[in-house]
């Protein structure tokens, strides 16, 4: 049974109020004042339209917002029913604030989700971002039909993207998960996605929530455990992805740092697991997909290919506790191509995420040094990218990324032969 | 008699049939005679007034709401004088008698539609609707939609077509005809002198018809209520008129008027959400209504129901909820007729006694004169099999024994099959074994119905909503001349607990009406309650 | 004459002779202590070896740096170093017993002394070893910082870093076997306030821009300027 010390009074006594449900739905939040009011409309909206009948509840877990993102969440309201619906909601639509104290991570955010659902005895879940600028109330029926009624447990998302947005995801993320857990989750860190109640109570017991795992690797760590638990998973379409000006602009490090170190540190809780599988299966895909045309991102090369040559030059001391010799001078070789030829080629890509991923697991130098060096090879390979495909229409990249999730798979015995090397043999 | 203008409010009604109710003349089927012998039990129930279905001549197409002679009783029911016994014999047990008016149409036996008919210089031509052409109100819609495909019939003899809202063999009266109406309070003055005291006004909004119109609620169908009504209160003032008027509540107050029209008016809207609550086991459906519903002048009053002789309306509901009505309850696709269920309370209820005993608390303890259909005092089944609402109108079962004790007659002769299956039959569901045991539904129909008239809030008290976070339990607060009585029902199917703000009547005790133990007093915290699974509690507040 | 010779060497000889018989059994007592030593100091290195390979002790040094400076100094790995350290110190502990036990009352004396000084040495090893380790962290950190922050001269920044740990490692351990103590401390003082005083002269007026730059991406002006804005829109979302 879940423990429930760390809940509110008031919000046990508001879940008590709301009872048992069919759907539940979380949006968590930390000062999100600009966007949540729209999310929390086309939820209403959402609910009404598609699970009329259903029993639902929309719970927000606030981190301590300071801009009155917790009343934003209470009072938006969709006003004029008649215009977008059809007729009346048959039952009261339940709204449930549960702020929290202590550090506004997710980890908490998710537990009091995940309880809640535990206590509702809810049979589907959908958690959404509360910045998604372009949330629709058919991403609440997305995300949740195939956890409600189509027996599925746990539903990621897929997006629309603009053309090279998302390329950690698409370039590492999403190519090692299909790899590694033969799984091809194209969105394997969403803040938008859907759960089946019984998967929310597993996750609920495992001990993860006492470890520090970070905003983006509990995501990663739901998505591998999901699948190494034997889950059902479903992909959902649902449309266009856009954010407010992007945050991670400016931490591009801090970012590969969380994410890739989750991504590592999910290997290694699941060691037992992923060498024995090859190959990769597609999961279902629920939604009509379609192609918008989106607005290109503007970019100049130059200031692409300027920043991460010197850097790793500079690097290379640091590299050479990580990479193979062959690899690191394949990687200095790669550099020193002129700015028109350069190329980071997909098999030296794949070679060096996967000695990366096994000199983290042999702690071969310090962790958080280790995923702080592999900022430059990501930019590189990011600029190798852009440059390669530029002008390519986006059923191009399609192909491009399902050749790379191949090349990953295909080097998987490589990263499986380092994995398992001892300590220091490389020297 | 006392004379009471008001008697209305306080009542308590039963709904019959005359021809279900008892035959002691062992032709299969019941008449005023035997009726008269069961006054005792409806003393003992403790019901105050009861309502009879139309019992005059007719072709018994509609079961008798196509009539064909207005002051006359069918001679299966017995003759006039049967009548005026049964009604003295009614007031001499304090019950009053209300009697069905159909307003709107008659049948086309009747003698004025035959002379109306027979051509078109016949002085009774103008008391029909006719037209050449069947496109005259093309806005009207159908009400019998499962055997009508128009409002105009076409008549052989008189080559034209005339209007009717309901069965093609029901042609509508012309109210636009002063004659008409002069005709139909000669009516009403012929009942209510025998010593009638209220009249229910059948299918009232369709009185009158105009182009462009739905032709229903129109301005000049309430001026013949006004009139009707004018002399009502010139020559009877304690007698009643009660409208059937299924419209949502704001069409329905007009029925009222500003107290010159219509005393009381049934509340449509409120009887299916009672039911969706109780299934959605969420208050919402109820408290909308409610709140939807326009205040009334102070002498009219509401008349609420579970269930009658016709199929449980879901016109006035969204296509949503109807589709849930008929998803939850009409699972047979038999039950639906027109557009409603023709069902039972207690099959409804899935024969399951809280469920039925809560709706039967709502009905007593909501706004509005309660009004109860024969057979559900017992729990009475249906039979879905019969045709129309036939179902609904089967023998009351007295007793176990010979056709359930409803008549000595042959099996075979009665007019209509009875109960017999294992749950519902007249074996096990009957007045007799009922009787027998203080714990049987009719024991505990009688003493809510004796809690019920012990005080006048519910009759005639305001209704305040609570507002519990525990959406499933429903709480208002009813007042009236300083006394206050506090309902909390439990519509789930669960135990709940919900925290009432009663810091209004803070330091009153709260004494539990059926048993009668006193609660904590009421302070400045919440209140907390807990309800068994379809519990609720009736609780008087006292200063102590 | 010749009598009083012979006498006098007789009577030197047999007193050396008695000296030597005298002395003769602290010698043996002395070579025995030695070979028994050398018994244990093997012992002792062995297991030394034994615990550190279970420790694993060679990973920890290849992290602070260590194993890179001994093999560039053509010594063997850290674990063998240390076990073959234990092995000496061990023996020549044994020795410096046996010498007391010769019974020469000025060589006790020192020998006390040299043994009260032991702890100060592996005290001052240890923080030798601290400081090492410290330096190839906090350089590889600054490293790694300085060039995902894309400034330049990253690893001019990690040497520093580096240089200045070291320095403080070896005075602090230098202070602790109180060599030349006050020297030691001035020394250190001035090297250190005369580098910060570089630094700060370089970076106030050379790396004025640089400067600018740093602390405006650490606090954000409210509009960013013409060639943020730039970079944030071309800067694409990772995720």
């Amino acid at each position: 049974m879940a423990e429930t010390a760390q809940l509110s009074d008031e919000f046990i006594r508001q879940l008590s109020a709301v009872g048992e449900v069919d759907v539940l739905v979380g949006i968590p939040t930390f000062n999100n004042k600009d966007t949540i009011e729209r999310v929390v409309r086309a939820v209403q909206i959402g609910l009404t339209k598609y699970f009329h009948r259903d029993r639902c509840v929309l719970i927000n877990p606030d981190g301590g917002s300071t801009d009155g993102t917790p009343d934003i969440f209470k009072n938006a309201s969709v006003s004029d029913f008649e215009i977008m619906l059809t007729s009346n909601p048959l039952r009261t639509f339940h709204r449930v604030s549960a702020p929290y104290h202590g550090i506004p991570g997710k980890e908490t955010a998710l537990r009091t989700l995940f309880v809640a659902a535990d206590l509702l005895r809810a049979k589907a879940c959908a958690i959404l971002s509360p910045t998604s600028l372009s949330v629709t109330p058919e991403w609440v029926e997305s995300l949740v039909r195939p956890a409600y009624r189509e027996n599925f447990d746990f539903v990621t998302p897929l997006y629309q993207r603009q053309k090279f947005d998302g390329l950690l995801v698409k370039g590492l993320l999403s190519p090692v998960v299909r790899a590694a857990y033969g799984a091809r989750v194209r969105e394997p860190v969403a803040s938008d996605l859907g759960l089946s109640g019984k998967l929310a109570r597993h996750l609920l017991d495992k001990k993860i929530w006492d470890e520090d795992m970070t905003t983006f690797g509990l995501e990663i760590w739901m998505t591998t455990t999901a699948i190494v638990d034997g889950f059902k998973i479903a992909e959902s379409f649902l449309g266009p992805r856009i954010q407010p000006t992007p945050q991670f602009g400016q931490d591009l490090p801090g970012t590969i740092r969380q994410v890739v170190g989750a991504l590592f540190k999910c290997l290694e809780m699941h060691e037992s697991y992923w060498p024995a599988h090859t190959g990769s299966q597609a999961l279902p895909t629920f939604g009509f997909q379609y192609d918008v045309a989106l607005e290109p991102l503007k970019l100049s090369t130059k200031s692409i290919l300027d920043n991460f040559r010197s850097n790793i030059d500079q690097l290379v001391p640091v590299l050479e506790s990580i990479l193979t010799p062959a690899t690191l001078a394949d990687v200095q070789k790669m550099i020193a191509l002129p700015d028109r030829q350069f190329r980071c080629p997909d098999e030296l890509w794949v070679k060096t995420i996967y000695e990366f991923a096994a000199a983290y697991h042999h702690s071969a130098i310090n962790r958080d040094h280790l995923l702080q060096a592999l900022t430059p090879l990501y930019r590189a390979r990011v600029s190798s990218f852009i440059l390669e495909n530029a002008k390519a229409p986006v059923s191009r990249f399609d192909q491009r990324f399902e050749e790379l999730g191949q090349e990953f798979e295909r080097q998987k015995s490589y990263l499986i032969d380092r994995w398992n090397a001892k300590a220091g043999g490389d020297r | 008699m006392q004379s009471d203008p008001l008697w209305y409010k306080d009542a308590v009604i039963y709904e019959l049939h005359v021809r279900a109710f008892y035959d002691s003349d062992g032709d299969g089927a019941g008449e005023f005679k035997g009726l008269t012998y069961k006054l005792d039990y409806l003393k003992d129930l403790g019901v105050s007034a009861v309502w009879l279905l139309p019992f005059y001549p007719s072709p018994w197409r509609d079961d008798g709401y196509d009539i064909s002679d207005y002051t006359g009783v069918h001679p299966a029911y017995g003759t006039i004088d049967d009548f005026k016994s049964f009604l003295d014999e009614a007031h001499r047990r304090d019950i009053r008698v209300v009697t069905e008016l159909v307003l709107n149409h008659t049948s086309d036996q009747h003698p004025w539609f035959q002379q109306a008919r027979s051509s078109r210089d016949n002085p009774r031509r103008d008391w029909y609707v006719w037209s050449e052409s069947p496109d005259r109100y093309k806005d009207a819609r159908i009400i019998f939609t499962d055997t009508e495909q128009s409002n105009w019939a076409w008549d052989m003899s008189s080559k034209s077509y005339y209007w009717h809202r309901f069965f093609s063999h029901q042609p509508d009266l012309n109210y636009d005809n002063p004659a008409v109406r002069e005709e139909m309070w000669n009516v009403m003055r012929f009942w209510l002198e025998m010593g009638v005291d209220g009249l229910r006004l059948d299918a009232v909004p369709y009185l009158v018809e105009r182009d462009g119109t739905s032709c229903e609620n129109l301005p000049e169908t309430h001026d013949v209520l006004k009139f009707l009504r004018h002399r009502l209160d010139e020559n009877f003032p304690d007698k009643m008129f009660l409208a059937e008027a299924n419209q949502w509540p704001q069409d329905v107050r007009a029925y009222f008027g500003s107290a010159d029209e219509c005393h009381m008016a049934f509340h449509f809207p409120l009887m299916p959400r009672m039911f969706m609550a109780i299934k959605l086991e969420d208050r919402k459906p109820l408290v909308d209504v409610l709140q939807r519903t326009p205040a009334i002048p102070p002498a009219c009053q509401w008349g609420i129901f579970l269930r009658n002789h016709d199929e449980l309306t879901l016109e006035m509901v969204t296509m949503d909820e109807r589709d849930y009505m008929y998803d939850e309850f009409a699972k047979d696709a038999r039950a639906k007729l027109n557009i409603g269920i023709r069902r039972r309370l207690a099959p409804l209820m899935e024969s399951d006694r809280r469920r039925i005993e809560l709706l039967n608390g709502l009905l007593m303890s909501l706004p509005g004169t309660p009004i109860i259909y024969y057979g559900d005092e017992i729990g009475m089944g249906d039979n879905i099999y019969l045709g129309d609402r036939n179902g609904v109108r089967t023998p009351m079962q007295w007793n176990g024994g010979w056709n359930a004790g409803f008549s000595g007659a042959d099996p075979e002769r009665l007019y209509s099959a009875l109960i017999s299956n294992p749950l519902y039959g007249y074996q096990v569901v009957n007045v007799e074994s009922q009787r027998r045991s203080e714990h049987s539904l009719l024991s505990w129909m009688k003493q809510l119905i004796r809690v019920r008239k012990s005080t006048r809030v519910f009759s005639r008290g305001t209704m305040e909503m609570l507002h519990p976070l525990n959406h499933r339990v429903l709480a208002y607060v009813r007042e009236f001349e300083g006394e206050k009585i506090l309902i909390v029902s439990n519509l789930s199917s669960q135990a709940q607990a919900a925290e009432l703000d009663l810091r209004r009547w803070k330091g009153t005790v709260p004494i539990e009406m059926f048993g009668g133990s006193p609660f904590p007093r009421i302070g400045d915290l919440p209140y907390l309650l807990t309800l068994g699974p379809y519990h609720f509690y009736w609780f008087r507040l006292r200063q102590l | 004459m010749k009598d009083v010779v012979l006498r006098s060497l007789n009577e030197t000889f047999s007193k050396f002779g008695d000296m030597l018989l005298q002395f003769l059994p602290h010698l043996f007592v002395m070579l025995i202590i030695f070979v028994l030593g050398w018994f244990v100091a093997i012992i002792l290195k062995f297991l030394t070896r034994r615990i550190f390979a279970f420790v694993s002790v060679n990973r920890l040094s290849k992290d602070a740096g260590i194993s890179q400076i001994l093999s560039k100094a053509d010594l063997p790995p850290a674990g063998d170093l240390f076990s073959s350290l234990v092995f000496w110190v061990v023996w020549f502990g044994f020795l410096l017993i046996g010498v007391d036990a010769l019974g020469v009352p000025e060589l006790q004396l020192e020998v006390g002394k040299f043994f009260l000084f032991l702890p100060q040495i592996f005290v001052a090893l240890l923080v030798l070893f601290g400081g090492l380790l410290a330096a190839n962290f906090f350089s590889r950190a600054a490293l790694l910082a300085a060039v995902n922050a894309n400034l330049p001269s990253a690893r001019v920044i990690s040497g520093f870093v580096r240089f200045i740990i070291i320095l403080l490692a070896v005075a602090m351990a230098l202070e602790q076997i109180a060599l030349a103590r006050s020297t030691v401390l001035i020394t250190f003082a001035i090297a250190f306030g005369a580098i910060m005083l570089a630094l700060a002269i370089a970076f106030g007026s050379g790396g004025r821009d640089a400067a600018h730059r740093m602390l405006d991406r650490m606090f954000p002006p409210a509009e960013p300027k013409k060639e943020e804005e730039r970079a944030k829109q071309e800067e694409i979302s990772p995720l």
